[in-house]
């Protein structure tokens, strides 16, 4: 910092006046106030974006469209698997966003309208919009395995989406043999939630290696690496023995077909029987965002990473899983900053400013056991219109860590749940 | 002596800052809001091992981030994170959080400490912090944060770290203050703080 040039000089003077002038409000403000916002899906991208367009300017009509009367996290179901929590401790309600001024409908989106900027509901005809953001998830891509379906997942759970499918898991490991096989099926890239299938395999063997001790849990995988590898691989020897094994796709473990009667699965060199198949089939953008034309060849939603805003349609904004986000993952932290960036370049353009110069966290952790826990953070920026990796930032809590290491990563684990629900529904 | 000579430069910069944003400067509530996620929306926390951050002294934030940055101050994640941000954006991300209203932990009434476990925690905070630390924690500048309200959790993590770090702890006489607590001396003191609103 001794080295303080004329241009750092602005840019640091700059970075504080903005501060100091909190957000965007100005006098350029007034001709466009009382534009119509509306924000699709309630869920880690939707809240945020609905409620910090809402902070900024007030002066916004902001409507949060969700077909649900409450939110079941997905993050932490996992440990519903092992019992450490139920789905109430991660269920939430809207009425925090409401008392804010956010108008909260419970209402199923049949349809958007670009032309004329209204969505189109199953319970009411239509809302206008100015600005439209979609944050709607992910669909599963059925036909990747031969004999998978929307019907099959009734007896051979995803469990991708946290409800009722997660209760189902959660009944057919406690209806499992001690000595069963639960067989995870994981999915290829790119997909929700990366580490996922790597911590459920970890909060369903805590679960086994207490009530059900000579049981396995298989990993059978669509890829050859997988998210926080070799923190996994450690955690799960020294928490779990051998009890989990990892087959990668090189190994024989990619899924071609299953007989879901029978729970047999067919790999490319032999087949496997489970006595529990938690299949998470592959996935692309919700059907919502590919029935309207925001998605492209790949399945997923293609935008501008300054603005989120689609390119494919105009003054529609998709953020979290949906949304292609350079080298962010699909993660629940990434939807929330995701949201603030779309927010920020929303509230901009409504005040007839310029798009702001973006900024960009994941931060995601893993509770393999309830004293062990680890994480991986990225800081992001956007560079010739993509995100990037702030170089030097970021990775992995290191391997081979002390006993406290991994069990404050833990207590940071649920208090990042804590705080980041709080900064969604409160 | 990055920060030796970086805070006052910093302080001169806001004296005559009105200066238009510079294309490709990221705004203070850009960088700031990345935090929310885990440090509560505007730097209020819900707990229990992140601490709320809003309204603490701009130059103790500015400080613990760079040491976050450089490693002088051990973290899991915290140095990972600020890695990802120059001197000036943390000196923003700092002017950010210091402006936004205190907000005390919010601690459910059948999970309060101890009556006795605060009055414990009280003595020991007259006998060694409140030179520094005054008013009961409460009173804060550039090297004295404010602990009064703070989450338990996050000052008991903290003092447990400080302890372990001895000298390297900073400022060094934290270390010195710290070295000779008890695991329940400092979870006492954490309560204490706490439930000084």
């Amino acid at each position: 910092m001794s080295g303080f040039t004329r241009r750092t000089f602005i840019q640091a003077s700059g970075t504080l006046a903005a501060a100091t002038a909190l957000g965007l409000s100005g006098p350029s403000r007034g001709a466009a106030s009382k534009a119509r916002v509306v924000v699709v899906g309630g869920g880690y991208g939707g809240t945020i974006a609905a409620k910090y367009i809402q902070m900024a300017d007030p002066d916004i009509q902001v409507t949060l469209i969700e077909k649900d009367a409450t939110y079941i996290s997905c993050p932490l179901s996992n440990e519903v698997l092992s019992g450490e929590r139920d789905l109430d401790s991660l269920t939430f309600s809207y009425r925090g966003l409401a008392k804010r001024g956010i108008n909260v409908v419970q209402d199923e989106v049949t349809g958007i309208d670009p032309d004329k900027r209204v969505v189109k509901g199953k319970a009411k005809g239509g809302y206008p919009y100015d600005k439209l953001v979609v944050s709607p998830g992910i669909a599963f891509r059925w036909d990747a395995i031969r004999g998978m379906s929307e019907e099959a997942a009734k007896t051979i759970p995803h469990a991708w989406k946290a409800g009722p499918q997660t209760l189902l898991l959660k009944k057919q490991l406690s209806a499992m043999r001690n000595g069963g096989v639960c067989i995870i099926v994981a999915p290829p890239n790119p997909f929700r939630c990366p580490p996922g299938p790597y911590e459920r395999a970890a909060q369903i063997a805590l679960y086994l290696k207490t009530h059900k001790p000579r049981s396995k849990v298989l990993v059978l995988d669509a890829k050859d690496a997988f998210s926080k590898q070799a923190l996994f691989i450690e955690g799960w020897k020294r928490n779990y023995g051998d009890m989990i094994e990892w087959v990668p796709a090189a190994a024989g473990g990619a899924i071609e077909a299953i007989d879901p009667k029978n729970r047999v699965l067919t790999g490319a060199v032999e087949e496997f029987k489970g006595d529990v198949v938690n299949l998470i089939p592959a996935q692309k953008a919700a059907a919502l965002a590919e029935s309207v034309g925001l998605t492209d060849a790949s399945g997923w939603c293609p935008v501008n990473q300054q603005t989120f805003e689609s390119t494919l349609k105009k003054d529609i904004h998709v953020i979290g899983d949906a949304a292609i986000a350079g080298a962010m993952p699909k993660s629940g932290y990434a939807a929330n900053t995701q949201a603030k960036v779309c927010a920020a370049a929303i509230v901009a353009a409504l005040n007839g400013q310029a798009s702001p110069e973006p900024s960009y966290v994941n931060t995601c952790y893993s509770i393999i056991a309830p004293d062990y826990g680890i994480s991986v953070a990225g800081v992001y920026q956007l560079k010739e219109g993509k995100i990037v990796e702030v170089p030097g930032a970021g990775g992995l809590s290191p391997a081979n860590a002390d006993a406290a290491t991994r069990a404050i990563e833990v207590q940071f684990a649920l208090g990042w749940f804590r705080n980041i629900t709080a900064d969604m529904f409160t | 002596m990055i920060r030796a000579l970086s805070l006052p430069l910093a302080a001169l910069l806001l004296a005559g800052a009105v200066v238009a944003q510079a294309a490709g400067v990221r705004t203070a509530p850009m960088l700031a809001n990345t935090c929310a996620g885990c440090h509560g929306t505007n730097g209020v926390s819900a707990g229990e091992f992140m601490p709320s951050i809003a309204g603490l002294d701009k130059g103790y934030l500015y400080t613990v981030m760079s040491d976050y940055k450089s490693g002088l101050r051990p973290s899991t994640i915290m140095g990972r994170i600020m890695k990802g941000y120059t001197e000036q954006e943390i000196w923003a991300i700092s002017g950010f959080y210091s402006v936004q209203p205190w907000t005390p932990a919010e601690r459910q009434p059948k999970a309060q400490p101890k009556a006795k476990l605060v009055r414990t925690g009280k003595e020991i905070h007259d006998r060694l912090c409140e030179t520094c630390h005054n008013d009961g924690g409460r009173e804060q500048d550039d090297e004295s944060p404010r602990l009064a309200g703070q989450w338990a959790g996050y000052t008991r993590y903290t003092l447990t770290q400080c302890r372990s770090q001895g000298e390297r702890c900073r400022p060094a006489k934290m270390g010195t203050r710290v070295k000779g607590l008890s695991d329940a001396q400092i979870e006492a003191l954490a309560s204490f703080y706490e439930s000084e609103k």
